[in-house]
């Protein structure tokens, strides 16, 4: 499998590491133990395709958020994640 | 010239002979042979017993589908069982032994198997040893292994390498026929990246075999133009002796390069095998077909052998394997056998044709060879191990016609060879006209040439292998290909589907796992009618061979018997790799020493002049103790470590702690919310010890971390999870709070960094440190971090923290000073009698002074179990606080930290064992916690420990009853408050 | 008191035996030089800050950093790609002792900047079988169109972290230059040798 990295290039799946369900976004501080329940625990089961991140650890470091698909491994997207690098982001 | 060699012809090199030997006895082959064809050459027939029934067995095949010559090659540690003699290149001195028999092939005692066959039948070991269960393992499989069976692997270490590499092109191309080379061709000249692998070691592929005219010219002259043209090329690489054996997602290729499977011995420093990963934009598949049996009663008969496979050998290797053939064909490709076996100087005793009638062409040969063409089937081979002797035939109408011969050329059409095709769980295609399965849905990126995807002719084989080539570089960005497409004729195929005829005795659909028409028969019978379960039933299609000469003739059959059709009766799903691959080559460099990277403390060749015993910790290799002479075991040497640094100064190289630099104006911010305590209050020059949690509210890690500038945190983490905690940090920083603005780089290996540690310290560091720095206890206290000027001009950073509970400073300096550091705290320390001590006398005294670690910080603890829940902050938010709150994380009986120390002074503690209340006796109900670590306290002497206890903080003075399953030990302890040393901490403050 | 002598010991010092290995025979198909004495600096850019980033290095080298994976040589250092918006600045040896301190007052404000001199190994393999040894421990594509001279590639060897660029071809073929985790370096230096022996290694060290 090859994952192609947005800084990189394509690269082999052996410098990636998988984290899971891109979708999840973390709640703020205060939203209480049912909010952070959900984002911790709570993932669909795709079949299909699926937003996942993706960390090139075995290369530039940065975080990735790819789009695949679960049923053929085909990647359809691989982006940035927000805060890669040194951009500027407004929270 | 051997007993069974042509006088002339053949792509053998007759000036060049090379002696082997097969089961010890001595023969002489011809550069260019493979095994297979010098053992034909030599007249031998029998190769090898069968798998379950020890039936005799001869070759059957020319190609990587041998179901049945498999042989041992080679001896000692290079002895390699399941070898494929067809694939075997013949080189001087090689050593072949026949498998599965005893005591000899000739003479197999097991053979008696066969007359227990009708007990031996599909799933007969599913059915016969169920009961008693227990003489499994004593009896039934040791029986079982020994009758049945391949192979025996080696009994010592491969003294041969395997490695790994890669490879990238635009266009890889499986297969050097007529297909394969034209597509090489027509990428290479449209300029694409061409690999292209053939699994032999010429070029051609059948085109070596089966002759015919390209372009005008001998199809030879053909091969070798095209060659030489290609290796014209800068950027095709031609890779002969590779298969191309697995197909994954993106565009990779596996492939298998026998490097020095050719010789008896590698050349020093080259490997044996090499596992190449190839890249690929796009794949020409022209991987051919294969040529399937008809099953009928004997057809294992050694001499019966596919008919493609009788004109290798007789074109290709000049070998005859019969001198009287008799061919039985239901296609007009098996004839061309009857040309070959001719024109060598063969005799035909007749052609058994399944078809009604045959063309004129066919009839003119018949009278040139004088051979009879019979309209029917074969029923049954009379002969044995001695080979082929009679064949008889059903014709068509009724009669039976007898015929004398030594062997047997069987033709029931052609197979693609679809397995590359499939490895993404395409389905084959059934094709009514050739009736066999072509490549379905394809893996992305992937084109099918020739007969590999059913053009069977070679006109048709060249003008697809020439098209595929052509698209495949235009598809990876290339222009267009030069040059013609080669012309040869389009020989007519027709067929006339037959898969088996009915006999007396066994007809055999799979060889190697001896599955018989009779067999799927019974499958069927039974219930297992779906191809995945015939096959897991009779063991169909598995093994070595993975069924390339069975499946289709096996799922035929099945067909035939539920009356569904072969399209609906479907194949098994297709697997890589396409060949065997030893486990060496998957491992490649990977072994013994190699098995993994190792990380060096920067003071590791500094502590091994010292002799000190190393301990893998992950990759790292740490020194676990440094033994003195007389002393006669570790505890006595990790004992004497303890005292010295308790009662004077000692170190110990921690540099393998994760480092990471936070730098930036929002250093502080980020570290309040990955800590659960604050961060962003800590003074320039001060140190913090801080706990992670994971979102869920369960320590991740623990370390130190100081504040060096306004701008600039040093983070230490543990050892273990050092990687893992830089990961945790960038998702933080990129994913969670991209707002702040704030940079992390890695710096485990830029600092060697030594605990210094004993009431002796301070003396220690005056002799080391410039006299210009305070190092009293105001102008360095407790928690205090910053640069230091060393004697000698270097820059250290020293950080006054301790986890030995002793007065105590952690020193570092850039990596390559860390040798120099090692000898210089030597040096500075000699005279308050400095002892460096290793890992061990650090667990011990970290156990005394009840600080956690990894044992405690395993997954499944909270901050508030290891003691340390005040830190938790309650004016931030940080990961892991709102899952820390859940009633479960607070409930008052969670089990946490304790001290364990035996009642019985002089007992031995070990880490795991269960705690009970006093008495109870060891269930579910009744554990109450573990102990986590132990050690023996030379201060305390004794041996103390930590566990993890249910409301153990409550309980300090209690008596439990420890239990220990692993060593059926069950004894008393007490549980005592975490801290056994000092409690009050007077040591390391002072 | 005497003072203490501080000798730095390069991570390769035992490793690395200087002199022929692997297969005797023919010309040595690669050499593997550990360069030493060299200086090292990560550069992050802060956020937002790249076109700053950019600029200090334009004054103080006189190219631009490398925005993609590239290495750019400037005056007195060769800036090597290590991740967005980041680059190491690598120092020859002997290169001036303020090097730390001119780094850290043209980055002020705009980059954060880390020491890794001393955390780092740097292995220089060049020669005619060079891409052939390489292809055996390394995923990246390094054929020529592919990886051009000034390319830098931030990847994994034998799963360890390396940032690997390729210098101007010499008479012998291809020059690439790693660098690579000092207590990793041993090791990689043992997986090297071993893949490149059927080609025959020189092995040396000099000065960065």
């Amino acid at each position: 499998m090859r994952i192609n990295c947005p800084f990189c290039g394509p690269r082999e799946n052996g410098e990636f590491t998988y984290l899971g369900d891109a979708k999840p976004v973390r709640p703020e501080g205060g939203a209480g133990e049912e909010a952070f329940y959900d984002y911790v625990y709570l993932r669909d089961n795709v079949a299909g395709e699926m937003s996942e991140w993706w960390y090139h650890g075995g290369g530039c470091r940065s975080w990735l958020k790819a789009v695949r698909n679960t049923v053929t491994h085909e990647f359809l997207s691989v982006e940035a994640a927000p805060g890669a690098g040194g951009k500027a982001v407004q929270k | 010239m051997s007993s069974h060699r042509t006088a002339s012809g053949g792509l053998i090199d007759r000036g060049h002979s090379l002696r082997f030997s097969f089961d010890g006895e001595s023969m002489t082959g011809q550069a260019g042979d493979t095994l297979a064809s010098a053992l034909i050459a030599n007249g031998v027939k029998l190769v090898g017993r069968s798998f379950k029934y020890h039936r005799p067995r001869g070759i059957f095949t020319a190609g990587s589908e041998e179901p049945n010559a498999l042989v041992e090659l080679r001896s000692g540690g290079r002895r390699e069982p399941n070898t494929r003699a067809t694939t075997i290149e013949l080189f001087d001195g090689l050593e072949a032994t026949s498998q599965n028999r005893w005591p000899s092939l000739k003479h197999d005692f097991l053979s008696i198997n066969q007359l227990a066959s009708p007990i031996f039948v599909a799933g007969f070991y599913y059915k016969t040893f169920m009961w008693p269960a227990k003489l499994w393992e004593s009896f039934y499989e040791p029986m079982i292994r020994r009758a049945a069976g391949l192979g025996r692997a080696a009994e010592t270490a491969d003294p041969d390498h395997y490695e790994k590499a890669w490879a990238h092109c635009d266009v890889v191309i499986a297969g050097s026929g007529p297909a394969g080379l034209t597509a090489a061709l027509a990428a290479g000249r449209a300029g694409a990246r061409v690999i292209l692998c053939e699994e032999d070691f010429v070029l051609g592929g059948r085109l070596n075999a089966d002759g015919g005219e390209i372009d005008g010219k001998p199809a030879r002259e053909w091969v070798a133009a095209a060659e030489a043209e290609l290796r014209g090329m800068p950027d095709v690489r031609i890779m002969t002796r590779t298969t191309l054996t697995g197909v994954f997602d993106g565009g990779v290729y596996s492939a298998l390069e026998r490097v020095n499977d050719h010789v008896a011995v590698p050349p020093e420093h080259q490997p044996r095998q090499r596992l190449w990963r190839i890249v690929a934009k796009r794949a020409v598949v022209a991987a051919g077909a294969l040529e399937r049996p008809i099953a009928f009663s004997g057809n294992d008969t050694p001499g019966v052998m596919l008919a493609s496979a009788v004109r290798t050998y007789v074109n290709r290797f000049a070998a005859l394997p019969a001198k009287r053939l008799v061919l039985f064909t239901n296609n007009d490709d098996g004839w061309k056998t009857v040309d070959a076996v001719l024109s060598a100087g063969g005799q035909v005793a007749a052609v058994v044709d399944a078809r009604p009638a045959v063309s004129d062409a066919h009839r003119a040969l018949a009278g040139k060879g004088q051979f009879a063409i019979l309209h029917g089937g074969i029923v049954d081979v009379s002969g044995g191990a001695g080979g082929v002797r009679r064949v008889k035939a059903a014709l068509t109408g009724g009669a039976v016609a007898e015929v004398e011969a030594d062997g047997v050329a069987v033709s029931g059409g052609w197979n693609p060879a679809v397995g590359l095709t499939s490895y993404h769980r395409g389905r084959p295609a059934w094709r009514e006209d050739i009736a066999a399965f072509v490549p379905g849905a394809l893996p992305p990126g992937m084109i099918v040439a020739g007969s590999a995807n059913g053009a069977f002719s070679l006109g048709a084989c060249l003008r697809e292998g020439f098209a595929a080539g052509s698209q495949a570089a235009a598809d990876a960005g290339h222009g267009a290909a030069a040059g013609n497409v080669p012309a040869a004729a389009d020989e007519p195929y027709s067929l006339a589907p037959m898969w088996h005829v009915k006999g007396k005795h066994k007809a055999f659909v799979d060889f190697q796992n001896d599955v018989t028409v009779s067999d799927v028969a019974l499958a069927q019978r039974e219930g297992f009618e779906s191809v995945e379960h015939l096959k897991r039933y009779t063991t169909l299609g598995m093994a070595t061979d993975q069924g390339k000469t069975s499946n289709v003739v096996g799922l035929a059959v099945m067909a035939e018997l539920t009356g569904k059709g072969i399209a609906e009766t479907g194949t098994t799903i297709y697997r890589p790799p396409y060949v065997p691959t030893a486990i060496g080559a998957l491992a490649g460099h990977h072994r013994d020493e190699n098995f993994h990277s190792v990380r060096l403390p920067h003071s590791h060749h500094w502590a091994e002049e010292q002799g000190a015993v190393f301990v893998d910790t992950g990759l790292w290799k740490r020194a676990q103790w440094y033994p003195k002479k007389g002393e006669k075991d570790w505890l006595e040497s990790v004992t004497r470590e303890v005292k010295a640094v308790r009662s004077g100064v000692g170190f110990c190289d921690v540099s393998t702690l994760g480092k990471i630099d936070v730098r930036g104006p929002d250093a502080g911010a980020f570290l309040d919310r990955v800590y659960i305590n604050t961060f962003s209050t800590l003074g320039v020059g001060k140190a913090r010890y801080g706990i992670m949690l994971r979102e869920d509210g369960i320590v991740y890690d623990d370390g130190t971390t100081s504040r060096l500038a306004e701008d600039h945190y040093f983070l230490t983490t543990t050892t273990a999870k050092a990687g893992l905690v830089m990961q945790h940090l960038e998702f933080c920083r990129q994913v969670l709070f991209p707002e702040l603005d704030v940079q992390l780089a890695t710096v485990t290996d830029q600092w060697a960094q030594f605990s210094i540690a004993g009431p002796k310290t301070r003396d220690l560091l005056r002799e080391l440190v410039d006299p210009s720095e305070d190092l009293s206890n105001e102008g360095f206290p407790f928690m205090a971090a910053r640069e230091v000027l060393l004697r000698g001009g270097l820059k250290a950073r020293l950080f006054r923290i301790s986890f030995s509970g002793e007065m105590a400073f952690e020193i570092s300096v850039p990596g390559r000073y860390g040798d120099a550091m090692a000898r210089n705290l030597m040096i500075a320390g000699k005279a308050f009698g400095v002892t460096p001590y290793g890992t061990e006398a650090l667990g011990v005294m970290r156990i005394e002074k009840g600080h956690v670690a990894g044992p405690e910080l395993n997954g499944t603890t909270t901050a508030g179990d290891l003691g340390l829940g005040k830190m938790m902050s309650t004016k931030k938010d940080y990961i892991g606080r709102a899952m820390a709150g859940r009633e479960a994380l607070v409930a008052p009986d969670r089990q946490v930290v304790v001290g364990v120390k035996p009642v019985d002074k002089g007992r031995r503690l070990r880490s795991g064992a269960h705690l009970l209340p006093k008495d109870a006796s060891p269930s579910p109900q009744t554990d109450q916690g573990y102990v986590t670590s132990v050690c023996y306290s030379p201060m305390l002497e004794q041996w103390i420990g930590l566990g993890l206890v249910a409301r153990g903080r409550e309980r300090h003075g209690e008596i439990v009853t420890a239990y220990d399953p692993l060593r059926s030990e069950t004894y008393e302890v007490e549980l005592c408050d975490n801290v056994f040393y000092d409690p009050e901490g007077g040591r390391q403050r002072g | 008191m005497a003072d203490f002598s501080w000798t730095p010991v390069s991570p390769l010092q035992a490793a690395l035996k200087p002199g022929r290995l692997g297969e005797k025979s023919g010309p040595a198909g690669l050499k593997l030089t550990e360069l030493t004495g060299f200086s090292l600096m990560q550069v992050q850019a802060r956020r937002g800050r790249w076109a700053e980033t950019e600029a200090a290095a334009q004054g103080l080298f006189g190219v631009s950093a490398p925005a993609n994976p590239a290495a750019v040589e400037g005056s007195g250092a060769t800036l090597v790609w290590s991740g967005p918006q980041q680059f190491l600045a690598l120092f020859p040896a002997g290169y001036g002792a303020d090097w730390e301190k001119r780094l850290a007052d043209a980055f002020a404000g705009s980059a954060s900047l880390s020491d890794q001199t001393g955390g780092r190994a740097m292995i220089r393999i060049q020669g005619a079988r060079a891409r052939d040894m390489l292809a055996k421990v390394c995923s990246v594509d390094l054929h020529p169109r592919a990886f051009a001279t000034g390319a830098a590639a931030a990847t994994s060897v034998d799963h360890t972290g390396v940032n690997l660029w390729r210098r101007a071809d010499d008479a012998e073929g291809a020059v690439f230059d790693l660098i690579v985790f000092s207590t990793f370096a041993g090791s990689l230096w043992h997986t090297l040798v071993d893949h490149a022996a059927e080609f025959g290694v020189e092995a040396g060290r000099h000065p960065a």
